[in-house]
C-alpha cells in the first residue's frame, strides 16, 4: 500500500537537493504563530493575576482562567505540529540525500582489492551490532506502523486540542450562568486537550520512527546500489525504550482523559480531589512521550554516526 | 585552516581535515543523558506529591499543607519539563555534531578539501531560545519552591497571595515551554539546512578532482 509517507515525502528521482524546504518554512511560520498565541495567553494570565485580589472581579478572573487555559494548550498544539512539519522536511531531505549519495558514491569509492563475495552475517561496530546482507533490508513492523500512523495521529491530536479550545470558550461563558456545567466543561477541556497533546507528541514520535525507517532503507539502498555488502544496524536498546515510553505515555493520556470524564459524575469535593492528582499525571504522561522522543533523537544520532562511518569506509576501501 | 566565503549558496569553512564537535555539540553529547534521567525522576516525584496533596484535600487536611504541597508538586513537574526539553535540545545538538564530523570524514576520505557549514542563524536562535526557555522554567520553579517554603515557614502573606502568584507563575511556565518548543523547531530547521548542504556537497565531490595524490591511491 502506498502510504502518505511514500507519496508525500520521497521525492521522485532527480529531485533538486539545492531547493529550499517548504516544510521547513511552513514549520517555522507555524511555530512563530504558536508562540504569538502563547504570548496572548501569558498576557491574559498577568491580567487575571492582577485582578485576582480585587473585589468584584472573581467572575472575570474565572472566565479568563477558562479560556486562557484552552488557548494556551492550543498554542502548544500548534507548536508541536510545527515540530512535526519540520521533521517531515528532514524526512524529505534525507531521501534527497540518499539520491545524492547514490549518484556520487560509485565515482568516489576506492578501488580496494576488487570485488569480494558478499556473505550474510553480523558484525560489531562502535554504534552497536550490525547485520550484513547483499540487499537492502525490508522495513520492520514498527517502521511500517510509523509510516502509516503519523498522519492520523497528528490529525486526531490537533482536532482534539482545537475541540478543547472551543469547549474552553463555552466554559468561559457559563462560569456565572451555570457554574456546574462550567465545572464539567473544565474537566472535559483538560481531558480532551491533554489527550490531543498526547496524540500530537505520538505523531511526532511516529515521524521520528519514519525518519529511522528511511535511514535504514536509504542506507541499504545506497550500499546495494554501490555493489558492496549492505551493513545495517540492528534495532538498538534506545529505539526499543523509545517505543515503550511512547506507548506508556499515550496510555497515561488515555487514562487521564477517561478519569477526567468520569469526574463529571462525581460530587464537587471528590472531583476537586481527583483533579489535584490528575494534573501532574497528565503532565507526567507527556513527560514519558517526551523522554521517548529524546531516545529517538539519540538513536537517529547513532545511526547517522554509523552511516557516515560506513560511507567513509566505502570511499576509502571500495568495500 | 582557511575561513573564507567561497561559495554563494552556503556559508562554509574550509579545512584539510574533518573538524571536531563545537562546544554546543560537545555539551549535547555529554548532557542529554543526565537531563533525561532528571526528567524521569522529576515527573514521578510530582505525581507522588500531588497524590499526597489529593489525600490531604479529601481528608480535610490543613490549608497550609495543601498550599505548600501544591507549590512543590508543580515545581517537581516543571523540573521534569525543563529537563525533558533540555534533553531533546541536547539530542538535536548531538545530531548536528554527527553531521558536522561525519560529513567532514567523508570529504577527507575522498581526498577533497573539507567544507563544513558555519553555524547557521537558525542554530544560534535555537541555542538562544533554549537558554531563554530553560531560564524561564527554572525561574518559575525557584519561585514555586520559595513560595512553598514561605508557606511552610508560616507566612500568612504568602498563603494569602498564593492564587495571584499562581496565575503569574502559570503564565511564566507556559511561555517557557513555548520558547523551548520554538527553539526545538529552529534546531530541527538547522538539520534540514545541514542535510541540504551535504546533499549538494557530496555530488560536488565527484566533479572536483583531488588537489593532491590521495593516500588511498596505490603508490
Amino acid at each position: 500500500m502506498a502510504s502518505a509517507d511514500a507519496l508525500l515525502l520521497r521525492p521522485a528521482p532527480g529531485g533538486d537537493p539545492r531547493a529550499t524546504s517548504r516544510f521547513r518554512a511552513a514549520g517555522l511560520g507555524a511555530a512563530l504563530f504558536g508562540v504569538t498565541v502563547a504570548t496572548a495567553a501569558l498576557v491574559a494570565n498577568i491580567v487575571a493575576g492582577a485582578w485576582s485580589d480585587q473585589a468584584g472581579r472573581a467572575a472575570q478572573v474565572a472566565r479568563i482562567d477558562a479560556w486562557s487555559f484552552g488557548l494556551n494548550t492550543a498554542a502548544f498544539g500548534v507548536l508541536k505540529l510545527s515540530v512535526a512539519i519540520v521533521l517531515l522536511g528532514i524526512l524529505r531531505q534525507l531521501w534527497l540525500r540518499v539520491e545524492s549519495v547514490k549518484a556520487a558514491l560509485p565515482s568516489l569509492a576506492g578501488v580496494g582489492g576488487g570485488p569480494v563475495p558478499i556473505q550474510a552475517g553480523a558484525e560489531d561496530t562502535p554504534w552497536g551490532a550490525a547485520t550484513l546482507s547483499s540487499t537492502a533490508p525490508k522495513p520492520m513492523l514498527v517502521h511500517r506502523l510509523a509510516r502509516v500512523m503519523w498522519g492520523p495521529s497528528l490529525a486526531m491530536g490537533f482536532m482534539a486540542v482545537m475541540g478543547g479550545l472551543v469547549l474552553a470558550v463555552v466554559q468561559a461563558t457559563k462560569v456565572v450562568s451555570d457554574p456546574a456545567l462550567a465545572g464539567h466543561l473544565s474537566a472535559w477541556v483538560k481531558g480532551i486537550q491533554f489527550l490531543g497533546e498526547g496524540f500530537l507528541l505520538a505523531g511526532v514520535s511516529f515521524v521520528l520512527g519514519s525518519i529511522l525507517s528511511s535511514l535504514r532503507a536509504g542506507g541499504g539502498e545506497v550500499q546495494e546500489s554501490a555493489g558492496v555488502v549492505v551493513k545495517t544496524l540492528r534495532m538498538p536498546a534506545t529505539a526499543k525504550a523509545f517505543l515503550g515510553l511512547m506507548m506508556l505515555g499515550l496510555m497515561v493520556e488515555v487514562f487521564q482523559f477517561v478519569v477526567y470524564v468520569a469526574t463529571t459524575s462525581f460530587s464537587t469535593a471528590t472531583a476537586a480531589a481527583y483533579a489535584t492528582w490528575l494534573g501532574p499525571v497528565r503532565e507526567a504522561g507527556l513527560g514519558l512521550i517526551l523522554s521517548g522522543i529524546v531516545l529517538a533523537l539519540v538513536t537517529i544520532g547513532n545511526v547517522l554516526g554509523f552511516q557516515f562511518s560506513r560511507i567513509t569506509e566505502i570511499v576509502r576501501t571500495g568495500r | 585552516m582557511a575561513s573564507t566565503r567561497i561559495r554563494a549558496d552556503f556559508d562554509v569553512e574550509v579545512s584539510d581535515g574533518a573538524l571536531g564537535y563545537n562546544l554546543p555539540q560537545r555539551l549535547g553529547r555529554a548532557l542529554w543523558l543526565p537531563m533525561l534521567a532528571m526528567a524521569l525522576m522529576a515527573f514521578p516525584a510530582g505525581v507522588v506529591l500531588s497524590a499526597i496533596r489529593a489525600h490531604a484535600i479529601a481528608t480535610g487536611g490543613s490549608p497550609k499543607a495543601i498550599a505548600e504541597l501544591g507549590q512543590f508538586s508543580i515545581a517537581a513537574n516543571f523540573v521534569g519539563f525543563a529537563s525533558a526539553f533540555a534533553a531533546i535540545s541536547f539530542a538535536i545538538a548531538r545530531i548536528l555534531g554527527a553531521f558536522r564530523v561525519g560529513g567532514g570524514h567523508v570529504q577527507e576520505a575522498a581526498g577533497r578539501p573539507v567544507q563544513t557549514l558555519k553555524m547557521p542563524l537558525t542554530a544560534k536562535v535555537f541555542l538562544g531560545l533554549m537558554a531563554m526557555g530553560m531560564m524561564t522554567l527554572l525561574g518559575a520553579v525557584a519561585l514555586h519552591v520559595a513560595i512553598g517554603a514561605s508557606i511552610a515557614g508560616g507566612s500568612t502573606y504568602a498563603l494569602g497571595h498564593v492564587a495571584q502568584w499562581g496565575f503569574w507563575l502559570e503564565g511564566a511556565r507556559r511561555i517557557g515551554i513555548a520558547l523551548y518548543l520554538l527553539g526545538i523547531t529552529f534546531g530541527l530547521a538547522t538539520i534540514v539546512t545541514v542535510i541540504r548542504f551535504q546533499s549538494v556537497r557530496i555530488v560536488e565531490l565527484v566533479h572536483v578532482p583531488p588537489p593532491v595524490v590521495s593516500e588511498r591511491q596505490p603508490t
